[in-house]
């Protein structure tokens, strides 16, 4: 169902909690679907089942996921906020990237401020 | 549980193992890492009871496992070179394993037949060394056995072959907790198939712990500052090691990935970036930690 990058630095632990966010955040995951069992990803990913049992363990310390002794862990129903808190410290990340980069190359505190203004008329219909 | 508790070895003079211990849980996959000539073999001989120790002991539950029938049953030992006897088949082996292991299992034997697709009426000795390797394994896990002990297990196997090899380990491990301690100077190999490592050097045990655990507690970070190094960031993070690059320092931190980003990023870096560690990195710079020189050619 998904790929990991065995060849990154960052942990399989890791990178197995922050795919299956991502596709919970993104949809690709619904609510109440059914995980794919420990022994299926093991066998599919080549990866470790204490590993992802961990992950899965994570998910659920987070609120992610929930599991049925016995069944197997579904996604939980995610509040509202909690998606968009994640999504909107990566867009805060991206504009600070941006702003830095447009700072660099000669933009100033009074362009950022007319964008602002734009994006707010844009939203509200003007 | 599988525990070495202060075990000595020596050849004549020399001593292979000094004071190891290790704590190894049921239903993990323990890797065991070292230099050449670290002393990898000759701890995992003296485990399995195939060689006397001089000092320590090595208990399987609580129970010795040295001349011990009893424990001895309950662990199979895969060698670098699998042993077997002169014009055995396949199918010979299987019959002599089944009469020493009780918990034999024919149909797990059968069913790997069909993944390794090896014939079974073939004598094992004019195999390749790695079908004898794939044999061994086979064998190994038909036995069943709690514990499955090997030494360097994929070596000589393609990659096609490691990855079988891996998932049938796996199957095991989440089947019937079965137990692995493997040997290996393989880093990269060892990396996503431990749950748990201890790094061997000179006959004793420098690290030991959780894989995830020890990745997420040591980190690369690479870090500038417009006005140079602060001098109190190095007391606050103390790096277990630090480069500099022209304006750029690479630091090796140990610590809680969230607080050293926190402290750092208090500092207004220009540029910051913050990497997990290979196994072979940790490696490396445990070796050095040690004085066990890296010599750049």
């Amino acid at each position: 169902m998904f790929e990991l990058d065995v060849r990154s630095r960052v942990p399989i632990y890791e990178q197995l909690v922050e795919k299956i966010k991502e596709l919970i955040i993104k949809g690709l995951l619904k609510e109440h679907e059914q995980l794919p069992s420990v022994r299926a990803l093991s066998n599919d990913l080549t990866i470790n089942p204490n590993t992802i049992q961990k992950a899965y363990r994570e998910l659920e310390n987070q609120g992610y996921i929930y599991s049925i002794p016995g069944k197997g862990s579904f996604v939980a129903p995610l509040k509202d906020k909690d998606i968009n808190k994640e999504k909107i410290e990566k867009i805060l990340e991206e504009i600070k990237k941006l702003m830095l980069e447009g700072f660099h190359l000669g933009m100033n505190r009074e362009d950022i401020i007319k964008v602002l203004e734009d994006v707010v008329k844009i939203k509200e219909g003007k | 549980m599988l525990r070495v508790n202060g075990l000595y070895k020596k050849y004549d003079d020399f001593e292979a193992i000094k004071n190891v211990s290790l704590h190894i849980p049921k239903g993990v996959v323990y890797g065991l890492i070292g230099s050449n000539g670290a002393g990898k073999t000759t701890l995992l001989k003296t485990v399995t009871g195939i060689y006397e120790k001089d000092r320590g002991n090595v208990t399987l539950n609580e129970k010795e496992i040295y001349e011990n029938a009893e424990a001895k049953k309950k662990i199979f030992f895969i060698a670098d070179n699998p042993y077997f006897y002169p014009g055995y088949t396949v199918k010979d082996m299987a019959k002599f394993y089944k009469s020493v292991y009780e918990t034999w299992d024919d149909n797990k034997y059968e069913r790997l037949r069909d993944i390794f697709k090896i014939d079974e009426n073939k004598k094992v000795r004019n195999m390749s060394k790695g079908m004898q390797k794939q044999v061994a394994i086979w064998l190994g896990l038909s036995t069943n056995t709690d514990v499955l002990i090997l030494d360097e297990p994929l070596d000589g196997l393609d990659a096609v072959i490691r990855q079988r090899v891996k998932k049938l380990i796996f199957q095991e491990v989440i089947d019937r907790e079965l137990t692995v301690l493997i040997s290996s100077h393989n880093l990269r190999e060892l990396e996503d198939f431990c749950d748990y490592v201890a790094i061997l050097h000179n006959g004793e045990v420098i690290l030991e712990r959780e894989v995830e655990k020890l990745k997420s507690s040591i980190f690369k970070v690479e870090v500038a500052f417009n006005d140079g190094m602060p001098e109190e960031l190095m007391d606050r993070i103390k790096p277990i090691k630090s480069v500099q690059k022209g304006r750029i320092w690479v630091l090796v931190v140990e610590g809680e990935r969230s607080e050293i980003e926190k402290i750092l990023q208090s500092y207004n870096p220009v540029l910051f970036d913050v990497v997990s560690l290979t196994l072979e990195e940790i490696f490396m710079y445990e070796m050095e930690g040690i004085g066990y020189e890296i010599i750049n050619y």
